[in-house]
């Protein structure tokens, strides 16, 4: 009696050795899977420029920026030069590059300052893009 | 007006803009890359945010390097400019001895920088070098690069000038070669005096020139390496560590990428405000 019991056991016993195999200590180092889309991990294994969703979008922003310039200029060249309240006299591209440059110097000073999050330099940046444009 | 429009200049832009793109954009991309990231090598790299950057910005290093590079720049831009304007004021504009002058100003700009700075780190050794043996038993000036911080960076600061002054003399005597002799004579007629002409005359027909060498001397002051690091490699101490100095030995020497990544952009980024803040103000009232 005893035997059969064992007997009809040792497939459940089997199966459980397998399964503790796949979830427990067989996966000991390894990675879990991950699904789902994250910015922040690498779209491309083990290449060396270490692109991440994140830093390429905003390079795409940047890129897309400069696109809609030079579409504008073909449409209306000339980078419509006005005197703004800097003193200084600004094209089209003038702005984008002084938005850039201030957007940056916004996140430093802000990292510096007070440290992250920095929703409060997105917040500033925003507006001084909107000042460059509409005022530089 | 019918302007003909030709767009096949686009054409011959191109090299210029696969070069650039390989060789700063692609750079330029990686590193933005590495700065937010960690690595451990092997191409693995892990996400870490801004981290990098507080880190830098709020570290005592980065703001003493940051401290010697703008002195350094700073210094090598109020003796060069006005040290190559004056040089060049007082070359030969006519006659055999301008192609002398100019081949003379011309030499310390053709030696490779590393040679430079071995050249400069032999002659200013106390015990063996012509400079140094010099300024110890001539002068009588304890005077030990390897050893005192002051004497290191009066070295650096003497190589650079002997390295780099011609640059300015080069290009302000183009500005001053390029004046009409109408304009002497005018200044004569009314009886202008040398500092007038010099004013009036000399110092507004070199300002374009003027404004691209400070505008050279800054950015390669700036970024300077190869020479300080051949002369004192940053010492004695880190009294000439300066920027990229600085930079290197975290990016090769600690291999830690992502900490030199971030410097590198915000390095950068003060680089191209400075510059940018150079050629507006200069360039503000052209018409």
């Amino acid at each position: 009696m005893r035997r059969l019991v064992r007997l009809a056991l040792l497939p459940a016993l089997v199966s459980g050795a397998a399964h503790a195999q796949q979830a427990g200590w067989g996966n000991v180092g390894q990675q879990p899977e991950e699904t789902g889309f994250d910015w922040t991990r690498p779209l491309f294994d083990g290449f060396w420029m270490a692109w991440t969703p994140a830093t390429l979008a905003v390079f795409a922003g940047i890129f897309a920026a400069m696109g809609v310039l030079t579409v504008l200029e073909i449409r209306r060249p000339g980078g419509a030069p006005r005197d703004g309240v800097l003193g200084l006299t600004t094209t089209r591209g003038d702005r984008l590059f002084l938005t850039l440059l201030g957007t940056a110097f916004i996140f430093l000073g802000w990292l510096f300052l007070f440290g992250q999050p920095v929703w409060g330099a997105l917040a500033l940046s925003i507006g001084w893009g909107v000042f460059c444009f509409w005022k530089v | 007006m019918n302007k003909t429009w030709n767009q096949k200049a686009w054409l011959l832009v191109l090299p210029v803009v696969l070069l650039v793109a390989f060789n700063a954009l692609v750079p330029m991309m990686t590193v933005v890359n590495y700065s937010v990231q960690e690595t451990f090598g092997n191409n693995t790299f892990f996400w870490s945010g801004l981290q990098w950057f507080e880190q830098i910005l709020t570290s005592e290093r980065f703001h003493a390097a940051l401290g010697r590079q703008v002195l350094f720049t700073s210094i090598i831009l109020l003796i060069e400019v006005p040290l190559g304007v004056a040089i060049a004021l007082c070359m030969p504009k006519k006659g055999v001895w301008v192609p002398v002058c100019l081949v003379l100003m011309a030499l310390p700009m053709l030696i490779p920088w590393n040679v430079v700075g071995s050249m400069w780190n032999i002659m200013a050794l106390p015990d063996i070098g012509l400079l140094g043996y010099f300024l110890n038993e001539v002068v009588g000036w304890q005077f030990d690069y390897t050893q005192d911080p002051i004497d290191a960076w009066v070295t650096i600061i003497a190589m650079d000038v002997w390295h780099w002054t011609s640059l300015v003399v080069l290009l302000a005597y183009a500005g001053l070669v390029s004046i009409p002799d109408a304009y002497y004579q005018a200044a004569e007629i009314d009886g202008a005096s040398r500092w007038a002409v010099f004013r009036h005359i000399q110092l507004p027909k070199m300002k374009s020139v003027l404004t691209i060498a400070i505008l050279l001397r800054f950015i390669d002051s700036f970024n300077i390496y190869t020479e300080p690091f051949t002369l004192t490699g940053g010492g004695p101490g880190n009294a000439t560590t300066l920027l990229s100095i600085d930079l290197v030995k975290i990016a090769l020497g600690q291999f830690d990428l992502g900490p030199a990544g971030a410097m590198s952009l915000i390095y950068f980024a003060i680089t191209l405000l400075v510059s940018w803040l150079f050629y507006t103000l200069m360039t503000r009232n052209d018409p």
